[in-house]
């Protein structure tokens, strides 16, 4: 059976809708959170998904004093953040590896509280696990690990057509007390327009560590460089002052022999069915 | 009367009334549709009936130059009491609602039901939830009906597209489990029925950074659980499973004497497809900038297709 363009519905699909194969698969079932249309373009791309790969943290953070009026990195949160982060996605890629996986792709990274315990956080990290469908070797991430990459399905095709392949997700995390201002500041700039230098300040060092350690991680993985790359902020129930800089990306690498001439101009069309 | 040409409401009379309801009550314990919805299903089916879909427009165009015809929308219901387990009774009320779907499809002599949407109702009367399906049953021009429909989650136009590209989405799997650690009821009383006190320890005021192994480890293993049962639910369908749901919550049970004991659940469900592994794409892929400015339509997201199990990222879980 063909439809009008003469696009054939493959007979083992024809079998199934009428009823007459209800299973044969011997070769195991594989699972994944892709949608349709990225489980399609993984395909293109040239991979199979082999299974969803999860790994989780759950954490408790210690103390860490921070003085009324200082400006100063909390490295016992910002280690806890990080390490907790490193564990679930070390767990995620132990399970990749485990199911014969050259890479996990569109993973996820998550935290959640918990209502009973404020100084508990669940640490997810989730994406689905891949293997190149002809059995090329040269995608696996640094030390033959497999790759991890935070892109979408669509987005992997597109990586992969642009010329470079994942290497490992890479992040930094840096939790930062903003210091308070004293009574005298706070009165001298009295209806006044002045930059509050000392939080502009803060904010720029928070930020700066947090990218610095991600650069770092990047290097060291022997990446060119690193794409999607994002920086979030946020305050997991801390006290106002507390803030934590969280940058991640995917650290890249070109594949070999591909040129910049392989890539095709994208055609420039105008929806008009808004 | 005179203004309008349709007829008004006239109220069913009690006693047939009464005998629906005895017809409905007794198909529900047999297995099988009241007579009156085969009747209604079948007349679809022969044209005697107008058909009804869920599709739209354009999907109507993509289903009918791929020969898919639409019979009828069929839907499935089950309104389920948990006694013993909430996870467990999830679980089942679900496949409970997927056959009383199948039983509507096979009853209209359908290939498959698509576009089918998991929906509850907001409101619960003590320990129980409905749990219904709603689609579209078609049949496919010059295939005999199946007695084993397949179920598909996609809309009737990604239907015939992965049909094409030898994909056939064909039915929705379920694994949940559940288990105390610590204390504990049901499962609880194997092996993790002595734990909690290492937890206790890791979380107690002179705690410092660390991960709770303990806690931690038992987690882990009931979302592996939960995901070993989707995977062996999926195989007697098919060889693979995608756009998983997840729903998953650990609660703390405060006891005397005793340290804390904890509650964990996790259900996952997802659509399995039936595929030969690296199948080709026959489409080729060409990248396209949309020159319009503001929100292309070609930018535009998926609505949610389950909305059953609640993961609103605004709420309590944060990405990152």
């Amino acid at each position: 059976m063909s439809d009008a363009h003469g696009q054939d519905i493959p007979q083992h699909a024809l079998q199934r809708l009428a009823g007459l194969r209800s299973q044969g698969h011997p070769d195991g079932i594989f699972t994944s959170d892709f949608s349709v249309n990225e489980f399609l373009l993984v395909r293109k791309a040239g991979f199979e998904p082999v299974g969803l790969c999860v790994g989780s943290c759950i954490y408790h953070l210690g103390f860490q004093f921070a003085s009324w009026g200082a400006n100063q990195e909390l490295d016992v949160l910002s280690t806890a953040m990080y390490e907790a982060r490193a564990l679930a996605m070390e767990r995620m890629r132990l399970e990749a590896a485990q199911m014969g996986a050259d890479g996990i792709v569109g993973v996820r990274l998550t935290v959640k509280r918990l209502e009973w315990d404020a100084k508990i956080l669940e640490f997810v990290a989730i994406g689905t696990g891949v293997v190149h469908a002809k059995g090329h070797q040269g995608f696996k991430g640094p030390k033959q690990q497999p790759f991890t990459s935070a892109l979408s399905g669509q987005d992997f095709w597109t990586l992969l057509a642009a010329g470079y392949r994942p290497l490992e997700m890479v992040m930094g995390s840096c939790v930062y007390h903003v210091a308070r201002r004293g009574p005298l500041a706070t009165l001298g700039s009295v209806g006044q327009n002045v930059e509050l230098t000392n939080f502009s300040l803060a904010l720029y060092e928070a930020r700066e560590i947090a990218m610095e350690r991600m650069q770092t991680e990047a290097a060291q993985a022997g990446a060119e460089g690193v794409v999607g790359a994002d920086l979030h902020e946020g305050s997991h129930n801390w006290s106002p002052h507390v803030i934590e800089f969280f940058a991640i990306g995917t650290a890249v690498l070109p594949i070999e022999g591909h040129e910049s001439d392989d890539i095709p101009d994208p055609k420039l069309v105008l929806s008009v069915n808004s | 009367m005179g203004l309008f040409s349709r007829d008004s409401v006239t109220p069913r009379q009690r006693a047939e009334h009464e005998a629906r309801a005895a017809a409905w009550e007794q198909a529900l314990a047999r297995q099988s549709l009241p007579s009156f919805v085969v009747d209604r299903l079948q007349n679809a089916a022969i044209g005697k009936q107008p058909w009804v879909a869920t599709m739209t427009p354009a999907e109507l165009l993509l289903a009918k130059s791929h020969g898919v015809k639409p019979i009828a929308t069929v839907s499935g219901t089950c309104w389920f009491h948990y006694g013993w387990s909430w996870t467990e009774g999830h679980e089942e009320g679900w496949h409970h609602a997927l056959n009383r779907i199948r039983r509507e499809a096979v009853a209209c002599g359908a290939n498959a039901i698509v576009d089918i949407r998991m929906r509850t109702l907001r409101h619960s009367f003590g320990p129980s939830m409905d749990f219904t399906l709603i689609g579209t049953a078609i049949r496919i021009a010059g295939l005999t009906p199946s007695p084993d429909p397949i179920v598909a989650t996609v809309p009737a136009l990604e239907f015939v597209r992965l049909l094409e590209m030898g994909i056939v989405p064909v039915g929705i799997a379920v694994g949940a489990r559940y288990d105390w650690l610590g204390g504990g009821y049901g499962n609880g009383w194997g092996a993790n029925a002595w734990g909690g006190q290492q937890t206790q320890w890791q979380t107690s005021v002179f705690a410092g950074n660390q991960p709770l192994t303990e806690l931690g480890t038992f987690w882990e293993g009931i979302r592996r659980d939960a995901h070993a049962a989707l995977r062996a639910n999926a195989a007697a369908m098919g060889n693979g499973v995608l756009a998983h749901t997840h729903f998953g919550e650990i609660l703390r049970q405060e006891r005397d004497k005793q340290p804390p004991a904890y509650l964990g659940r996790h259900i996952v469900v997802g659509t399995v497809v039936d595929t030969p592994r690296g199948a080709d794409v026959p489409h080729a892929i060409e990248p396209v900038v949309d020159m319009r400015d503001g929100v292309s339509p070609l930018a535009r997201t998926g609505e949610v297709r389950h909305a059953v199990y609640d993961t609103d990222p605004s709420e309590e879980e944060g990405s990152i």
